[in-house]
């Protein structure tokens, strides 16, 4: 099993979410989150007052998946969240050890 | 004490105890509620099967017995709400053992032998055993036990005893502590308000200590028992505190609140007052409420509930300001107080003259409120009462009386404005004047996304932007400080939703408010400005969230709509102040740096005024109808669509309609050329300039890639072809259109001709099999220009990032001659540059180029030493070339 942390620009998010639905993915985490990469902050000029914004707006998604069904699920986040411009965002993968449904105490694939 | 035959099931031959008895019958009344019957008359109900049960309890205790023989008589009273007989499921039952004087040993085991069956059954029972001594002390120390005793009743035993009691708190209790436990209903009001919210606008509101919850009665009922002698509840009414509909719709609205307390113990299961999520849905189609389409059932319960609740509260505030905090007994209860223009000031509160002055002059009901916003003074309980009973005064005709709209729009402008339209919203009088808000006002979003109802959020809303100058925010103060008409801001603001009856409210709400400021014969522009505003309260958030901020047709789009930069700094506040009046999770820093983001980006494309201009838009429009009208049955309305959504802003701006409608064909061929696999793939089309002679138009499209524009200038170069002005767009789908104008020399005699050579260079350039700098070298050494006359002037150039949120700008100015715009461009190409957007102009022998520049990531150059660099490069590469010549 493996985790699957994207994160992507916030208007990407529907895209997105479809498309890891019309893989199968039965749930996933959605968060709004701030930070930077790349793309840095940025200043933004109000009649000629510079305000400086440190962090930008992103939104983050986590799914976790079995392991046969990662290369298709990040290829989705790939294809449904780009747009070729920097700010695009990142995905990251990390192995899971295990998954318990806190309802019926099922463990592994069966709880995810 | 009588002594009573035990009881036996004649079914089943066992005895029926008394605590069998509360059982079965707790369980009859129970099931009923569930199954929807039996509720009538429920709370006096259950009342009466416990309080049998206790008469029962103590008839059949042996204990009792023994108790009354040895003249230790006691009786049995019951407290709190049990002594107000309104018991719900599963309320607590409080209950007192008291005694003349001294407590008997035996006390303990009488407590023990009645009260620790209902343990059993799960009931909550508090009990005592007092003297008729500790029921003074304890209340006189205690405020807790005094409203206890307050709300006393006899079951069993002593009766005198009880009377003992009865007349001890009146005589001796009531009167040293009325002044005190007054100021002690305030105080924990406060810790009301602070633990449990103003129920009457929470999503889940805590039915009984809430404020607008059940305690809010209690508190009116203890106050006229402490104040004025009074016993029951209709008393209220009988001795003239209330009005017949103010204690008719204070008892309906509490009889609601029990009947929906009760229900919520039954499905927690608990004594639970918190009306959770969970509960709603259930109690809503409990209570009959049907779905209808666009309010669901359980929205139109929640906004019944919150009109309860605000209904008890604000009765409750009035109540307890007007005759007990102001320290008002009896005797003082005359009017006193400053007479103004038919209105009495009095201390912190504000009121009519006389009845009569309302009847001959209704604009009172209006101006009345306009002194609160002014000078912040409250409605007195006298005004609140009289207010909501002659607010039907209010007709048509009062609604549009121009001196009512003005005592209106003061409300607005009014330092204490929130204060006015909180108590005219409770009083009904902001429905009265206003029929449209009466719709909304009690309308409920049920999720936790809206935590006030519609009425409230926008109030709330209008507060936001008055209290704005507390803001840390400096972007928006300032934006605050700039625009000039703040009311129609407020205005907007308290209208927003005024369109949330349906769907599409935004859309909706726009006719509404438009009826509403004609009715008010309201200024013209002002009024276009706030149905704009109403009409797009949802633009910033949706186009923040659903679009790619980085992309610039987006934002032009909703530049366009937005059109002017004081519109778009109302907007901005709207959306600022609306969201914040939603909840939490409408409005935080996640969201507000998105939408900051977006409105500066577009007050910078208005202000620079290119794209978004009427002009703009109105080009767009014929450009549309011009396509559909030629493309014909060709092409359907969707890829006409789909057509226009992939142009770029300034594309569309500057092109003519038919050299549109040739290049979709042509980006047509591409695709095919594309899927037919031909590799590096492009069209050409060179057509006569309509307007100078002897020009020639030519337009290129090709993928677009880095060095695209440089190569084909090349080329044009190579073969001579002087290039009079040029402009390169790049479509969203990485389509690159280039269309340059250009002068002969051509081969006059067949110019086709020429072209067919254009295009061979082309493919072999894009093949690699020409080396464009190589073969311009060699030409440099003829005439690379041809008929320079003037002696040169130096180039300049200019770099900059402050004209565009999306492109960094370069900007050359330099002599013209041929294969000077490759120069710049294969210059530009080599710094790593894509060319996005390019205008390429001469006058006289001068050119004025203008690039639009993104680095290969797509993002514009912010870094000093690098814009440096191209700046001096460029500098080195035209003025060199100048030199050499």
């Amino acid at each position: 099993m493996k985790k699957i942390e994207a994160i992507i620009k916030p208007f990407k998010l529907d895209d997105v979410k479809e498309g890891l639905s019309s893989l199968g993915v039965k749930g996933l985490t959605v968060s709004e989150v701030k930070g930077f990469g790349r793309q840095r902050g940025h200043k933004e000029v109000y009649r000629g007052a510079e305000y400086q914004v440190d962090f930008v707006s992103k939104v983050k998604i986590e799914v976790v998946v079995e392991s046969d069904l990662l290369s298709d699920a990040v290829k989705i986040i790939l294809e449904r969240s780009r747009t070729g411009q920097i700010g695009d965002g990142k995905i990251f993968i990390l192995p899971v050890e295990d998954v318990i449904r806190i309802r019926t105490g099922e463990t592994g694939k069966d709880a995810i | 004490m009588p002594y009573s035959k035990q009881r036996r099931d004649p079914i089943e031959d066992k005895v029926i105890t008394p605590l069998l008895e509360l059982r079965q019958a707790r369980e009859k009344l129970f099931s009923g509620i569930r199954e929807g019957r039996g509720e009538n008359g429920f709370f006096e109900k259950q009342t009466s099967i416990v309080d049998h049960f206790f008469i029962r309890s103590v008839q059949e205790s042996s204990i009792g017995r023994k108790l009354f023989s040895a003249r230790k008589p006691f009786s049995l009273i019951a407290l709190g709400g049990y002594g107000r007989g309104e018991l719900c499921l599963r309320s607590d039952i409080d209950v007192m053992v008291l005694f003349p004087s001294s407590l008997p040993k035996e006390a303990k085991m009488l407590t023990e032998e009645i009260i620790l069956p209902l343990w059993d059954l799960g009931m909550e029972v508090g009990h005592c055993v007092r003297s008729l001594k500790d029921c003074t002390r304890l209340s006189l120390e205690d405020f807790e036990v005094f409203t206890s005793l307050l709300d006393a009743r006899f079951l069993c035993g002593e009766s005198p005893l009880y009377l003992h009691l009865r007349h001890l708190i009146e005589k001796k209790v009531i009167p040293k502590n009325a002044a005190a436990f007054a100021r002690w209903l305030d105080d924990r009001n406060k810790v009301r308000m602070e633990t449990f919210g103003d129920a009457s606008y929470l999503l889940e509101p805590n039915i009984k200590e809430g404020i607008g919850g059940l305690r809010d009665y209690h508190q009116i009922l203890w106050l006229s028992k402490v104040f004025f002698g009074l016993q029951k509840p209709r008393d209220l009414e009988y001795s003239g505190r209330l009005s017949h509909s103010q204690y008719a719709s204070l008892s309906d609205e509490t009889l609601f609140l029990s009947r929906i307390r009760n229900h919520l113990h039954d499905l927690s299961g608990r004594k639970n007052d918190r009306l959770g999520f969970q509960y709603q849905e259930k109690i809503a189609e409990r209570f009959g409420f049907e779905d209808k389409e666009s309010y669901p059932a359980v929205e139109q319960f929640l906004g019944r509930l919150h009109t309860a609740m605000s209904s008890i509260k604000s009765l409750r505030l009035s109540f307890a300001a007007s005759y007990i905090l102001r320290g008002c007994d009896e005797g003082s209860w005359t009017h006193a107080g400053k007479i103004h223009d038919g209105l009495r000031h009095e201390g912190r509160e504000i009121g009519f003259a006389s009845v009569t002055a309302i009847l001959s002059r209704p604009g009172l009901l209006m101006s009345l409120f306009s002194h609160i916003a002014e000078c912040g003074c409250r409605l007195s309980m006298e005004a609140r009462r009289l207010t909501t009973e002659f607010h039907y005064l209010a007709n048509d005709q009062y609604q549009s009386d121009p001196d009512n709209i003005k005592s209106f729009l003061e409300i607005i402008k009014g330092p204490y404005c929130f204060s006015a339209l909180i108590q005219m919203h409770e009083t009904g009088m902001l429905d009265a004047f206003i029929p449209e808000f009466g719709r909304i006002k009690d309308r409920v979003q049920f999720d936790a996304y809206h935590i006030f109802p519609v009425g409230i959020h926008s109030i709330h809303t209008v507060k936001n932007l008055k209290e704005l100058p507390n803001e840390k925010n400096l972007i928006l103060l300032d934006i605050m400080n700039d625009v000039k008409d703040h009311d129609v801001l407020y205005i907007a603001a308290l209208f927003h939703d005024i369109g949330k009856i349906g769907k599409n409210h935004a859309e909706r709400g726009s006719a509404i408010i438009a009826a509403i400021l004609e009715r008010w014969s309201y200024d013209r522009k002002k009024s276009e400005d706030i149905v704009f505003l109403v009409r797009n309260h949802l633009l910033l958030v949706e186009t923040a969230t659903r679009r790619d901020l980085d992309d610039e047709k987006a934002v032009v789009q909703c530049a366009s709509i937005v059109g002017t930069v004081e519109r778009a700094k109302f907007l901005y506040l709207l959306t600022w102040a609306d969201s914040k009046a939603t909840g939490p999770s409408a409005w935080n820093s996640w969201i507000s740096n998105l939408i900051q983001e977006l409105f500066l980006k577009i007050l910078h494309i208005i202000e620079k005024g290119e794209l978004a201009s009427p002009d703009a838009q109105a080009r767009n429009i014929a450009a549309r109808n011009f396509i559909t009208a030629r493309s014909g049955a060709n092409l359907s309305a969707e890829k006409v669509s789909a057509f226009f959504e992939k142009m770029s802003p300034r594309y569309l701006l500057y092109t003519r309609p038919s050299l549109i409608l040739r290049h979709q064909n042509m980006a047509d061929e591409l695709d095919k050329a594309k899927s037919d696999g031909e590799k590096m793939p492009f069209r050409l089309h060179a057509e006569p300039d309509g307007d100078i002679q002897g020009c020639w138009e030519v337009s290129i499209i090709a993928p677009d890639r880095a060095g695209l524009f440089s190569e084909i200038s090349g080329v044009l170069a190579l073969n001579n072809i002087n290039i009079l002005s040029a402009s390169i767009y790049t479509w969203l789908d990485g389509t690159a259109v280039d269309i340059f104008k250009v002068s002969s020399p051509l081969d006059s005699l067949d110019p086709n001709r020429t072209w067919e050579k254009v295009k061979l260079d082309i493919k072999q350039v894009f093949s690699g099999r020409l080396a464009l700098d190589f073969r311009l070298g060699a030409k440099a050494g003829g005439k690379m220009l041809s008929g320079h006359k003037t002696p040169p002037k130096p180039p300049r150039v200019i770099v900059e990032n402050n004209s565009s949120d999306f492109f960094t700008i370069i900007e050359v100015f330099a002599d013209d001659r041929i294969g000077l715009l490759y120069l710049i461009t294969s210059t530009l190409s080599s710094l790593r540059l894509d060319i996005r957007i390019a205008k390429i102009a001469t006058k006289g022998d001068q050119v004025a180029d203008v690039f639009y520049v993104l680095d290969l990531e797509g993002q514009r150059i912010e870094d000093e030493s690098r814009l440096r660099e191209i700046q001096n490069a460029l500098l080195h590469r035209v003025g060199s070339s100048v030199q050499r010549r």
